[in-house]
């Protein structure tokens, strides 16, 4: 009987361990996590709402500041217009690109493995790196791009490619769709090829055009990989800090920054530390939007297993 | 699939052409660049390709600068990146894979948000953290960021792959006498090699290409990573593009080999990992 009465409290025991057996499993993690992301995070809001020195010490609270400075400043306002067109560039023009690429590499052809490995180059490749190849390319004094255009007779001498800062932002936009199709093509690649080749077989023998396979069997079929590829590289290309600062800095005259460049100017070459993390909050605010939204997606898709 | 008319495969193949031809562009560049002597890049009648290869510069570029050590210290932090993400990564995969818990919504929410902050939007609040604990100019430091943030995706991933194996077999080694712990490393690692694999391949690449987090925190050159460390070839007043576009070759070929390796795990992973719906 003695015994009948302890088992239930050891049971107790092994139970609640038992309940705390998953936390400890990610305990690892989360402390990783929490120190090198979520500490950044509280900080970055503790500073933004900081008065900061030159040198770096946080002399004290002083509200929303930084934050009248900020939006005191008529780059601020440039830099969101140029961080809104580049993302949306980037990445609608990664989107089209990459979908017709999948489109084609989906086909049957000669050397599409070739192809295929090709296409994970510019991923693959550091965007460091990237930056710098395309900022010789488009030297005006000896880039690449002027020797072959004109050894090719297209251009008597050679162009200065980048005279404005429009055109300057142009050319990041280029290099910044450039690194960004490979990823659309292998996601909705991977979409193209889990469809169900009956579906095209039954279009075929009500002899379906081009187009409306299009429409309405292939685009329904790869949205979800679509939406992904989207979500991801909005993210990604809003936070995409190496090309525009390897390629100009911002300049000329801070007109092709993006919040990022700004943020990493702001902090590490004017030592404005408050304002940077004013504007690294304002980033933070945008994407924790999109993060917002592309979590609803996930979890969703996550529900109907 | 249809039979292509004519006109439609001489369109395919002329399109596949010229995306060839872009993506090959800027490597063709960096390589005959790479190659030319200082004579011929600045003379007034440019090349494409250089007259005289000049091999010496890719042994030369090593010379010019502590080359060897950016590589040593991008493996560093790329290796130890890569076995503190799985570390970290594996026990907490498995937890929210196969065990039932209060919270694992709210985590795995947590998961997918923290995959949406680059470091770069943080680059404040890390440098200020990092100057507190002492961890800039630090190999640890960027160890400890680039595994942090590729958390994420190794969770991810590795969910993925365990959600996929049926776990009947580690019932079965735990009927057997087996602990949780050795059921995971016994039954359910072996098997989830693929996915383990595209995980640590692919936080090794994205912790070797990383850039700006780098730049941010090391300012003494010899803990440069290379990414950071090409910039000597790159001052203000004199650039030296054969040692940049040399070095940058040496940095990208065996980032692009062992990327072909996983890309077919990868791009599944990615997918699954994003869309189950």
């Amino acid at each position: 009987m003695s015994q009948k009465q302890k088992q239930p409290s050891t049971r107790e025991m092994k139970q609640r361990l038992k309940r705390a057996e998953p936390y400890v499993w990610m305990l690892p993690s989360i402390l990783l996590m929490c120190a090198m992301i979520v500490v950044p995070i509280i900080t970055v809001f503790r500073l933004s709402m900081s008065e900061i020195s030159r040198a770096n010490r946080v002399k004290g609270f002083n509200g929303l500041e930084n934050f009248k400075d900020v939006i005191a400043s008529p780059t601020f306002w440039n830099t969101l217009r140029n961080t809104l067109i580049w993302t949306v560039a980037v990445v609608g023009f990664s989107t089209l690109i990459g979908f017709v690429l999948a489109m084609v590499l989906n086909q049957n052809f000669r050397g599409r493995k070739v192809v295929r490995a090709l296409v994970i180059f510019p991923w693959a490749t550091s965007l460091i790196i990237q930056a710098v190849i395309w900022k010789y390319i488009i030297n005006a004094d000896y880039g690449a791009l002027n020797v072959l255009l004109s050894k090719l007779g297209l251009i008597d001498h050679f162009v200065n490619w980048t005279a404005t800062a429009g055109a300057f932002f142009a050319w990041e936009c280029w290099v910044g769709i450039f690194v960004t199709v490979p990823f659309v093509t292998f996601c909705v690649l991977s979409g193209l090829q889990s469809i169900d080749t009956t579906y095209y077989e039954a279009a075929a023998v009500d002899g379906a055009s081009f187009w409306r396979k299009l429409f309405n069997i292939t685009l329904p079929l790869v949205r979800p990989s679509l939406t992904v590829s989207t979500v991801l590289n909005i993210i990604y290309v809003f936070n995409s800090f190496p090309i525009i600062w390897t390629i100009s800095k911002g300049d000329p005259a801070d007109k092709t920054h993006t919040l990022v460049t700004y943020l990493y100017k702001l902090s590490f070459t004017l030592g404005k530390s408050g304002q940077a993390a004013a504007v690294s909050v304002i980033g933070f605010i945008i994407l924790a939007v999109c993060a917002g939204i592309y979590m609803m997606i996930s979890l969703r898709g996550e529900e109907a297993d | 699939m249809d039979r292509r008319k004519p006109w439609q495969t001489v369109l395919l193949y002329l399109f596949v052409f010229v995306v060839c031809i872009v993506i090959l562009y800027p490597y063709i560049v960096m390589f005959s660049t790479a190659a030319k002597t200082d004579a011929e890049m600045y003379s007034a009648n440019p090349t494409i390709f250089p007259i005289e290869w000049q091999w010496s510069n890719f042994i030369d570029a090593w010379k010019a600068a502590p080359v060897f050590k950016y590589f040593l210290n991008s493996i560093i932090v790329a290796g130890g990146a890569t076995l503190v993400a799985i570390l970290c990564g594996i026990p907490a995969a498995y937890a929210m894979a196969r065990m039932r818990f209060k919270g694992k919504g709210f985590f795995l929410g947590a998961v997918i948000m923290s995959q949406m902050f680059s470091p770069v939007v943080l680059l404040v609040g890390i440098y200020n953290v990092m100057t507190t604990m002492h961890l800039t100019n630090s190999l640890l430091g960027l160890v400890l960021l680039n595994a942090a943030f590729n958390q994420a995706f190794a969770i991810w991933l590795l969910r993925g792959t365990f959600l996929s194996i049926s776990s009947e077999m580690e019932q079965a080694a735990k009927i057997d006498g087996c602990g949780t712990v050795q059921a995971l490393l016994r039954v359910l690692l072996p098997v989830s090699a693929p996915g383990i694999v595209t995980a640590l391949i692919f936080v090794f690449i994205n912790a070797w290409n990383e850039y700006t987090i780098a730049l941010s925190l090391i300012s003494d050159d010899l803990l440069k990573p290379i990414t950071v460390g090409i910039n000597v070839f790159y001052g203000y007043n004199f650039i030296q593009w054969q040692y940049l576009f040399a070095t940058s070759l040496f940095a990208t070929i065996p980032v692009i080999i062992l990327f072909l390796c996983i890309e077919k795990h990868l791009v599944a992973g990615l997918t699954a990992g994003g869309v189950k719906g």
